[in-house]
């Protein structure tokens, strides 16, 4: 046993780096919400106006349109398309059929490429491929004569999150899959041929052996893919700027738009704070999962 | 081995070993009163003075030409030039200004000035001014010297160069739909617009009706606006200010360029477009894919000299006209650049010299920015427009400042935002004219009431 000063001399870095460049953040932010603060009076700084900034931000209706986008558009239908698309992605490299073909490595290799590419590289090669008017879609679906005109992809509200989903999904897919794939290759072969001459059909090995499995992975994925998603800015910022109008404001780009844009630091950084809450009720319900598993024994 | 080298330079040492430490100390010695006399008397080692200077427009080579100029005429200062876009710009200058790390001189839009002088990170300029005034004739000179002013009357910024919109329209196009004359009224462009859609096939009037932080509608409307006597913001006198339009007349607006959008003379794919100069504007009207578009002179040049290349010898379609008029006549704004100095500047002398340079036409404007017009009434008078841009001077004279809007308590990028959010939500159909309208008199209203003391 080390002595209590020998801890507290260990532990005194560690408090020192997360009190400088998380504790101070946090309470600086906390501190601004309930201020006036403005962009251009940054010099100065803003009078305390206590919680009118939560205040009008709960009232705002549009406060609940940003809760919605961000929680339904972008996060439930992003984090689920990408769980669904990466399980049958990482089934399909796992299969024997891809390893008869002796391609699996290949095909490794490629869809690495999507997550090797940087997200604003990403956003640029998709707003092209999406154009209304050079875009390589419309021109495919209009010389296959499935429309008559092009569609602005990023500027209709029928197509827009869609759009900003198949970005998002196309990114971040690899992780997913790889990520599966990895869980499903530490499976036993014996109880995938044990069950195949027992005579189970390929959908029920899929429910009950490699569902089963996966199950830590998928839980594991879809919270941590659940946090990066919530918090995510540069997808929606830079595809659509938030818009057409408001129509994909989410609540990353709402800090931004009422901080750099409306120039109120003070409200921008009371969205913050309600984001960081969210989150941290994310992060609760993340920790008892984690934590029950390790006391069962499961594999994280 | 290494003892016998050890032994051998020990024995040196006392002898070799000291002459060579004399030598060497006499050496430091001519070196470092030769450095000071040089430092102290030598002409070309006069301190040189070192300015940053921020410049946000797309004419970077252009302005780095300036700046060369400038040094060969100042050889004892030099420019190192920042670049950085405009939608970044002024959140970007506000932060560095807090923390005293902005850039020596930047570039503003008109309507920076006075909040910027409120937050205390320009420089006041009334003695730089006072000692030698910048321009071709004196201060009185320039267009918006009142959006420069500050709340404390004190000069804070130089308008450097102005601009306005008017409509640059294809002769070609409208002599094929039958129409001999740009319009003169709100009613004839939108019958225009759709005439020219359905003989053509091409688009009447394009405009970007995209959504992002500075939409080109903001500035639609508010010609739209201004021409029938409405405003977002106007004076109310004793340096108050009121809400001049009501949600019906926003509304009003809105339908209007909606309209185009619906019956497709302005195509759905200009959703994606919002910047006054997007690639779809300009290379729409090069390619005669557009009819008529509204956009600065210096977008205008761009689309004839972009044509000129690409066509060398076919005549130039292009004809230009003010925008439509109604019972306050046609209205556009004065738009345009300033220049500061920012309060942690080291050589403020300096850094007015370059403004100075930068401020008077000749060579600035003459051999460098030559798609500008600097932002002084003789020099306006003086300029002469190229072919197809004589519309530009037509509505440079009924131009009006930004006033009220730059002056008043309700930010202008807060409205610019909030409007081409509106328009953006009627165009695709998400909330109708009246609603978004009523949202947005509605954020305004507010927003005044609460600012103004």
């Amino acid at each position: 046993m080390h002595s209590p000063r020998f801890v507290a001399a260990a532990l005194t870095p560690a408090f020192l780096f997360l009190s400088c460049f998380y504790l101070y953040p946090i309470l600086f932010n906390v501190g601004n919400s309930l201020t006036d603060t403005t962009l251009f009076q940054l010099k100065n700084g803003g009078e305390f106006v206590g919680l009118a900034n939560f205040a009008e931000l709960l009232s705002s209706p549009d406060f609940f349109r940003v809760l919605w986008n961000t929680v339904f558009w972008l996060t439930f239908v992003g984090v689920s398309t990408r769980v669904l698309l990466g399980l049958a992605l990482a089934l399909a490299l796992n299969s024997r059929i891809i390893e008869r073909m002796k391609v699996r490595t290949l095909f490794r290799i490629l869809i690495l490429v999507p997550w090797a590419t940087p997200p604003i590289v990403a956003i640029v090669i998709w707003r092209w491929m999406l154009d209304a008017r050079v875009g390589e879609l419309n021109k495919l679906l209009l010389a296959l004569g499935f429309i008559d005109q092009p569609i602005a992809f990023l500027g209709t509200a029928a197509w827009v999150w869609p759009a900003l989903i198949v970005i998002i999904t196309w990114n971040t897919l690899p992780l997913m899959a790889l990520s599966f794939l990895a869980s499903l290759q530490s499976l036993p072969e014996e109880l995938v041929e044990a069950a195949a001459i027992d005579g189970a059909s390929p959908l029920q090995v899929v429910r009950y052996i490699y569902l089963p499995h996966l199950k830590p992975t998928i839980i594991v994925m879809i919270l941590m893919s659940t946090f990066w998603t919530f918090n995510n800015f540069v997808y929606v910022w830079l595809t659509t700027g938030a818009g057409p109008g408001y129509y994909t404001n989410v609540m990353a780009t709402e800090v931004y738009i009422k901080a750099f844009i409306d120039g109120r630091l003070g409200y921008s950084s009371a969205v913050g704070v309600v984001m960081a809450l969210l989150m941290g009720a994310f992060g609760i319900l993340y920790m008892r999962i984690v934590t029950q598993r390790s006391r069962f024994g499961g594999v994280m | 081995m290494t003892y016998t080298i050890f032994s051998t330079m020990k024995k040196l040492s006392n002898n070799a070993m000291r002459r060579v430490s004399y030598k060497l100390s006499a050496f430091s010695l001519m070196v470092g009163v030769f450095s000071t006399a040089f430092a102290l008397f030598s002409p070309l080692a006069a301190a040189e003075t070192n300015i940053t200077f921020r410049y946000h427009d797309s004419e970077g080579p252009q302005m780095r030409s300036a700046l060369d100029a400038f040094e060969k005429a100042n050889p004892d200062i030099k420019v190192t030039m920042q670049r950085m876009s405009w939608g970044e710009a002024q959140q970007q200058y506000l932060r560095e200004a807090a923390v005293g790390s902005a850039p020596d001189v930047v570039e503003i839009v008109y309507v920076w000035a006075r909040p910027f002088s409120t937050a205390g990170v320009l420089r006041p300029l009334d003695d730089l001014i006072a000692k030698s005034p910048p321009g071709i004739k004196g201060w009185n000179d320039f267009i918006a010297a009142d959006l420069a002013t500050g709340r404390d009357n004190k000069v804070y910024a130089v308008p450097y160069a102005t601009d306005t919109l008017a409509v640059l329209y294809n002769k070609e196009l409208f002599k094929a739909a039958g129409i001999s004359k740009a319009p003169s009224s709100w009613a004839e462009m939108r019958e225009t617009s759709r005439a020219i859609y359905k003989k053509t096939g091409k688009a009447g009037f394009g405009f970007a009706a995209g959504t992002c932080g500075t939409p080109s509608i903001w500035f639609y409307l508010n010609s739209y606006w201004w021409s029938k006597g409405w405003a977002l913001i106007e004076d109310a006198g004793g340096g108050k200010y009121r809400v001049g339009i009501t949600p019906g007349q926003i509304a009003e607006g809105l339908a209007y360029y909606k309209n185009f959008l619906d019956e497709g003379d302005n195509p759905k794919a200009m959703m994606s477009a919002c910047l006054l100069g997007a690639p779809e504007i300009v290379e729409g009207m090069v390619k005669g894919d557009i009819a008529m578009v509204s956009v600065p002179d210096f977008t205008a040049l761009r689309i004839i000299s972009t044509f000129k290349e690409r066509f060398p010898g076919k005549p130039l379609p292009f004809a230009s006209a003010p925008h439509p008029a109604d019972v306050a006549g046609s209205k556009m704004h004065f738009g345009g650049r300033m220049l500061g100095i920012s309060p942690n500047a080291k050589n403020p002398e300096a850094a007015w010299k370059l403004i100075q340079f930068l401020t008077q036409p000749e060579p600035a404007f003459t051999r460098f920015l030559t798609n500008y017009t600097p932002s002084q009434r003789t020099a306006v008078a003086m300029r002469s427009y190229p072919e197809g841009m004589s519309g530009f001077g037509e509505q440079l004279k009924t131009a009006r400042s930004w006033g009220p809007y730059a002056l008043g308590p309700v930010a202008i990028p807060l409205m610019w935002n909030a409007t081409g959010r509106a328009a953006g939500s009627v165009f695709i159909g998400e909330k109708t004219p009246a609603q978004a309208a009523g949202e947005l008199h509605s954020l305004i209203s507010s927003e005044l009431a609460k600012n103004q003391k």
